[in-house]
């Protein structure tokens, strides 16, 4: 269906970008303009700065942060110091916003694929035909379900807007993590009855317990656990300095900063969470008020310490010290994550693992398990917390299913999922709303830039919560960059983008709003009339206004006192995990890992991403494989030697890095590198770890088990010098005087 | 005080405590700094030449191998010594000390000799062996309150002057004090840091409505005696230098650390 200049005018036009200045206290009495670099508004003066709040995306939740902007530029970005999550704190990523929002090489205008799919011939198109384009597609479908939407995980109103477009054109819509989070959910829910991820209260905690969980750098909310840990090592308060145990099959940023990191065989995992319970049930059953749960020990036995010696690899007195630990401290915590849960039974691990606290009665309390409330709005039609929500046996699902009309927004399944491209070859029609060339955008046949989100509107509903309900609110910081390139071309706000569509369609979404900013302001006019909260304000307009200004609504007073669990659920035989491979041609344990800059590589386009060491290799710009250091001289393999990584599905190479603190039977690589295609940064450098992981998924949810592949090593004969940032001298950087860091063992201001 | 140390006089005196026991080694304060000062893109090669300019790093050491390594994370910038010894081998006095205890490094002046970073035992100066240049459309991002060094020019951390300068000159010309740990001051680094390792404060301040003194000035003080887990960084040398470390809890060892004792500074 054509559009015609005066619909899409009326679309698109005139849309005024209006911000108000971040300040802690006090509401505007109007709402300022921000202004191009062109244009300067009368009363604005050079060299003076003003700071906006808005939302800085993350993987899992969003932090709140300040930018400052001068002369319509934006200059830096800080915490805001009063958003829930991080409370002035952030990290690389959030810093590395500026970067994205002025990249080189974003796209700006819409594009239509000129040549293959993949060849990257491209011709810039308007708004208007790439629209008209669409349209008539989606007239033409032959089934509505054959329109698919594959986006990253939604929340609050853009989950509200894309519900409804959804359902009122009978698509159908998957949300994708690479990492997913599946089991995570099931855990949370089967444990703690559950749909919201609760808040961990590391900072009252005297005891944290993280099994595979990297929480202070790359899980789930790592700014608001890093938060927490300052308040946990800190000697002056109460409990005096906690302690921080981490168990995982590899050194994570967490166990780097943990007091003891404790290395089990892969998989086993959980058979020591229910070991440790054994213990807790067997010796301090009346000093945690547990005697009631004794009949456990009829399943428990078999995982008594001596009996499972032989599957952990941990010694008798360990996993006793473990328990004894656990139970002697006041505010003991126990989370699980990571690779723990990315195996074929990650799911039965997770739930061993969360099913302590309820052993050590920590639910609901502080320094424990602190669960989140539901928000106080109606909040139908926002987003779905069911944990399979993001399962990826529905991208699976796609492979055998008839797709028509594929939209991709926020998600680079190329990347993520080996094997997705047998899923384009039948699609006629793929949409990419991506900013930036990426691995998926590059297979797509029309793209439609979106705003970078220093330039959008929205709104997100932190999951895990910090203990209140929150929402936090984005606004634009500058005007779009590419506005200068006219109204028909430039980028556009997705969920404009999609409201418009379906009004082509001459479809009601029935959202009682003409743009995305208005969907915004209705329900910001719902929190209005709740009259509580952080926001006061005497009328919807400065209500408005004042929740722009700190960067969000959130209720302090409104908290969980009596989530009550129920039954729990006693424990279960475990499943051994499966491991894809025969053991005799691929003897090490693949360990994919996160890192903090790149995640799981999406970062990869940033320069100070990729240009951020790896805190424990300081590594660079590459992929690297860790392998034990007596490992590597046994097969004579050094430092910056290229090896090849290969597996039942495939082989990468990667710069060989020797590693002390790695056990022998494991090869851990970092996610991020080896696009396809992409920008400049992340072009033609390194490789994809997950191109060759075992598609197994987890036996009890169906989520990919990307933590279950073994692989081999072996030398190409080729050495190269390694991008890093440590030392040149061959010998491992030890302070063998302790020079340099003095350590303490007691506890002392 | 030894008496080759350089008296600082003015009314402030600025200084930094970082806890290495809180610091996790994410990198926060390295990439706040490069934003904030317009810092060249460290690219692949610059790495891979070992001329990767970080005015804030985070070294890691290693201690003992697997089943029992250890990783230990230490943020290191310029202290500021007020006994440096860049100082006095510039050819040109393009660093001197000023007023305020801050080590200060003039661009305009600097001749590119390299002495100074020879003689820093710290090594937190870094050189601009080339040109830094940005795409053209990074350079919206630039700090306007930062000079852009050129090839040939050191640098290092200036604990965020311009950032001083700024809110100083603003507090005193509107004769209100600027408040200890006020966000508009602290270094970027300071106000990134997720765990609260870095503090940033000066040690002269008295509070005018509560009489307390500024946060590092009490850590500083609480730290450095007996019980205390403050130490100079490779303070025998006599740089004096103005950042106190807190040293990190071995909680794992049931010993002292090798090394013995804090020097003071």
């Amino acid at each position: 269906m054509k559009i015609s200049r005066r619909r899409f005018l009326k679309l698109f036009g005139g849309s005024v970008t209006a911000a108000a200045i971040f300040q802690a206290c006090g509401i505007p009495e109007k709402e300022l303009i921000v202004e191009a670099p062109l244009e300067m508004p009368e009363d604005m003066v050079s060299g003076t700065d003003n700071w906006y709040a808005t939302l800085s995306p993350g993987e899992s939740v969003s932090s709140g942060i300040v930018v400052r902007v001068m002369e319509g530029r934006a200059k830096k970005i800080e915490g805001n110091p009063d958003y829930p999550i991080n409370q002035g704190k952030h990290n690389v990523v959030a810093e590395s916003g500026l970067q994205g929002l002025y990249h080189p090489d974003r796209i700006s205008s819409p594009r239509i694929r000129r040549g293959d799919r993949g060849e990257g011939k491209w011709e810039e198109i308007s708004w208007t035909d790439a629209l008209s384009r669409i349209s008539e597609s989606i007239t033409n479908l032959k089934k509505s379900s054959g329109l698919v939407l594959i986006t990253d995980p939604l929340t609050s109103h853009l989950s509200l807007v894309i519900n409804q477009f959804v359902s009122k054109f009978k698509a159908k819509h998957i949300q994708y993590e690479v990492i997913e989070d599946t089991n995570l959910r099931w855990a949370v829910k089967n444990v703690f009855k559950q749909d919201r991820i609760p808040d961990f209260d590391i900072d009252n905690s005297d005891y944290v317990l993280s099994f595979g969980a990297d929480f202070l750098n790359t899980w789930k909310s790592p700014l608001r656990y890093s938060r927490g840990y300052s308040n946990f090592r800190e000697q002056s308060i109460g409990h005096g300095r906690g302690t921080l145990v981490y168990v995982g099959s590899h050194l994570s940023l967490t166990g780097a900063n943990a007091d003891k990191w404790i290395y089990v065989n892969p998989g086993s995992e959980g058979i020591l969470a229910y070991s440790i319970s054994y213990v807790l049930l067997d010796k301090y059953a009346s000093e945690l008020n547990i005697s009631d749960k004794k009949d456990w020990l009829k399943v428990l036995s078999q995982y008594s310490p001596s009996k499972v010696k032989e599957f952990t690899g941990l010694p008798e007195s360990q996993v006793e010290e473990l328990a004894h630990g656990l139970a002697k401290h006041k505010n003991p915590l126990v989370l699980g994550g990571g690779t723990v849960g990315a195996y074929t039974n990650g799911m039965q691990n997770l739930e061993a693992i969360y099913t302590l606290n309820v052993l050590l009665g920590n639910l609901g309390k502080k320094g424990g398990v602190v669960f989140n409330p539901i928000l106080p709005i109606a909040m139908d039609g926002f987003s779905d917390l069911s944990p399979d929500l993001a399962n990826s046996s529905r991208i699976d699902e796609l492979k055998s299913g008839d797709l028509e009309i594929l939209l991709l927004r926020g998600a680079n399944p190329i990347y993520g999922t080996p094997g997705f491209k047998s899923v384009l070859s039948k699609t006629p029609l793929i949409v990419s709303f991506s900013g930036i060339m990426d691995d998926s955008a590059m297979m797509a046949d029309i793209i439609l830039p979106e705003n970078h989100y220093l330039e959008e509107w929205g709104s997100d509903i932190p999951n895990p919560g910090p203990g209140y309900p929150t929402i936090g609110f984005q606004q634009p910081v500058v005007r779009p960059v590419f506005e200068k390139r006219g109204i028909h071309l430039g980028t556009k706000s997705f969920p404009d983008v999609m409201m418009a569509l379906a009004e082509i369609q001459n479809i009601d979404l029935e959202l009682n709003a003409s743009n995305y900013e208005n969907v915004l302001r209705n329900m910001t006019d719902e929190l209005f009339k709740l009259n509580r909260g952080s926001i006061k304000a005497k009328n919807p307009r400065d209500f408005w206004n004042g929740v722009l200004q700190r960067g969000g609504w959130w209720d302090v007073d409104d908290k969980v006192s009596n989530h009550k669990i129920g039954s729990t659920n006693g424990p279960r035989e475990l499943t051994p995990a499966k491991f894809l491979g025969d053991k005799n041609i691929y003897p090490f344990h693949l360990v994919p890992f996160e890192l903090g800059s790149l995640t799981d590589g999406r970062g990869a386009n940033l320069p100070w991403l990729q240009a951020t060491p790896d805190p424990i290799t300081t590594v660079t710009w590459s992929t690297w494989v860790e392998i034990n250091l007596n490992k590597a001289k046994e097969l004579g393999i050094k430092e910056g030697d290229i090896v090849k990584i290969t597996s039942e599905y495939g082989e990468i190479e990667a710069f060989a890095y020797p590693h002390p603190a790695i056990s022998p039977d494991v090869l851990a690589i970092p996610i991020g590198q080896g696009h396809e295609s992409g920008d400049r940064y992340s072009s033609d450098r390194g490789s994809n770890v997950l191109s060759i992981l075992a598609t197994d998924k987890d036996k009890d949810s169906g989520a990919w088990a990307w933590a279950s592949t073994r692989v081999s090593i072996s030398s190409t004969g080729n050495n190269l010098p390694l991008s890093k940032f440590e030392n040149t001298a061959p010998d491992l950087s030890v302070d063998a005087h302790g020079h340099i860091i003095k350590t303490t063992s007691g506890e002392s201001k | 005080m030894s008496d080759n140390s350089v008296k600082t006089s003015g009314k402030r005196k600025w200084s930094m405590a970082v806890d290495i026991d809180k610091c996790t080694g994410c990198q926060a304060c390295v990439v706040a700094c490069q934003s904030e000062n317009n810092i060249p893109i460290n690219t692949e090669d610059l790495f891979k030449q070992r001329r990767a300019i970080q005015w804030i790093r985070i070294e890691r050491y290693w201690e003992g191998e697997f089943p029992n390594a250890k990783v230990r994370f230490i943020p290191l910038l310029c202290q500021h010594c007020d006994n440096a010894p860049c100082e006095p081998v510039c050819p040109v006095y393009a660093t001197y000390h000023n007023q305020e205890g801050l080590n200060v490094q003039v661009y305009n002046r600097c001749i590119g000799s390299r002495l100074c970073v020879n003689n820093c035992p710290y090594h937190i100066r870094f050189f601009n062996f080339w040109e830094p240049s940005w795409p053209d459309s990074l350079k919206n991002q630039l700090n306007p309150d930062v000079t852009v060094r050129s090839r040939g020019i050191m640098e290092k951390c200036t604990f965020c002057i311009q950032r001083i300068r700024r809110t100083t000159r603003e507090s005193d010309k509107n004769n209100q004090q600027l408040k200890d740990g006020d966000r508009r001051l602290n270094p970027a680094c300071v106000n990134a840091c997720p765990t609260d390792a870095l503090v940033f404060g000066d040690l002269n301040y008295v509070d005018l409505d509560t009489g307390e003194k500024s946060k590092v000035a009490k850590l500083k003080e609480e730290s450095l005696s007996k019980n205390g887990r403050g130490y100079k960084l490779m303070g025998e040398l006599g740089t004096e230098p103005n950042v106190t470390y807190l040293k990190k809890v071995d909680a794992d060892s049931g010993h002292s650390s090798h090394g013995g004792d804090s020097s003071h500074g």
